[in-house]
């Protein structure tokens, strides 16, 4: 099983795709999904991390709900089959 | 209101074919507006029967309800803000780039030969050459795609509140887009929607059902278009049903800034001098 990330906004414009599988799978953590979607995306990188760690403004869901609020952050386990997205602060209206 | 256009390419005579089959099809499940366009209804040359000549807008109205219309200075787009209110579904005859699922009407075509304009024009739903090409999973398409709204079909809707017997106030907000901040900025041409599909949908859906809770407020529209909104045009709604005007006020004001702070959507701006995504700024 692997993972698919969602982009959004221009974090989707900076990874230069909408949508990223990557190999973490149920059993490894949304940090491992992350590292594996920065992993050769150095512009997604460095606008999504600040000295190695998320910057505050950016958004990390799985399948929905949001990890650095309502799980325990990027060591939530992934489970089968998770969406997971990543974005920056919503803009609607 | 789901939308569906149908144009011709080559599908002379079959087009009013495909127009009554799905007609037939969507009338089985709701109420059908049909805007048709045609180029030659222009002023004096539209051959209509109305005893009255010189009116801007003639309804001529018969026994039970039954009508007919004529008049100046309709669009396409106010012909549909006009059936939005009482209509589930509006087919748009003729109309070129219309940003709503179309069929493509042409009596010569295979599905091999327009497989990659299907890929390149993501409103064309499909290509058929007889009636007998629409089924099910057309309708089932067009109720998929984002649906028509507009301040009076949201308002038109909270009135078939079960509870509307209860309700003494309406209150309602409307977003729309600004060409400036100030007198000298540069003029926005368009802002540009992008939304994380499902989950914007379902925190909207239990954002309204959280609101419909509160004491005295019956019911609660939320809607927020996607994709490309013009200098001018609308972007969101917010519609209450409430007891009085006090809980009306304050949902709509609440809902407003809850949609803002807690749906995933995404605000690009496009101004005459710039391109930016406005969480940038």
């Amino acid at each position: 099983m692997s993972t698919e990330w969602k982009l959004f906004a221009d974090l989707a414009e900076h990874a230069g795709d909408r949508h990223v599988t990557v190999e973490a799978s149920a059993g490894d953590t949304v940090g491992d999904a992350l590292e594996q979607l920065l992993d050769g995306r150095p512009e997604l990188a460095e606008r999504v991390l600040e000295d190695g760690e998320l910057r505050s403004q950016v958004n990390v869901l799985r399948n929905g709900t949001n990890v650095l609020v309502e799980e325990d952050g990027l060591e939530t386990e992934l489970g089968d089959g998770d969406e997971l997205a990543l974005f920056p602060p919503v803009s609607g209206g | 209101m789901h939308v569906l256009g149908i144009r011709n390419r080559g599908g002379d005579g079959t087009v009013d074919q495909v127009v009554d089959r799905v007609v037939d099809q969507l009338a089985q499940r709701g109420r059908v507006g049909v805007v048709r366009y045609d180029a030659t209804i222009a002023d004096g040359t539209h051959v209509h029967e109305s005893a009255t000549v010189g009116g801007d807008v003639t309804y001529d109205l018969g026994a039970d309800g039954d009508w007919t219309a004529t008049g100046t200075g309709m669009s396409v787009e106010d012909a549909l803000d006009r059936l939005v209110p009482e209509c589930r579904y509006a087919v748009v005859v003729g109309v070129e780039n219309l940003q709503y699922p179309t069929l493509v009407v042409d009596a010569e075509s295979s599905p091999d030969a327009t497989a990659g304009e299907e890929a390149a024009d993501d409103t064309l739903l499909a290509t058929v050459s007889s009636p007998h090409d629409i089924d099910d999973d057309v309708v089932d398409a067009i109720e998929e795609a984002e649906p028509y709204e507009t301040l009076e079909s949201l308002v038109a809707r909270v009135k078939q509140s079960p509870s509307a017997d209860l309700a003494g106030a309406i209150a309602t907000f409307t977003g729309r887009v600004r060409a400036k901040d100030d007198e000298d900025d540069a003029p926005t041409q368009y802002l540009e929607f992008e939304k994380y599909e499902g989950v914007a949908d379902e925190r909207m859906a239990s954002l309204e059902a959280e609101l419909e809770e509160r004491d005295g407020v019956l019911a609660v529209e939320l809607f927020h278009r996607t994709g490309v909104v013009e200098d001018g045009e609308d972007i969101v709604f917010v519609v209450v049903l409430a007891g009085h005007r006090t809980e009306a006020f304050r949902t709509v004001e609440d809902g407003i800034n809850r949609l803002k702070d807690e749906v995933p959507l995404f605000k690009k701006e496009v101004t005459v001098e710039d391109e930016f995504w406005v969480h940038e700024r």
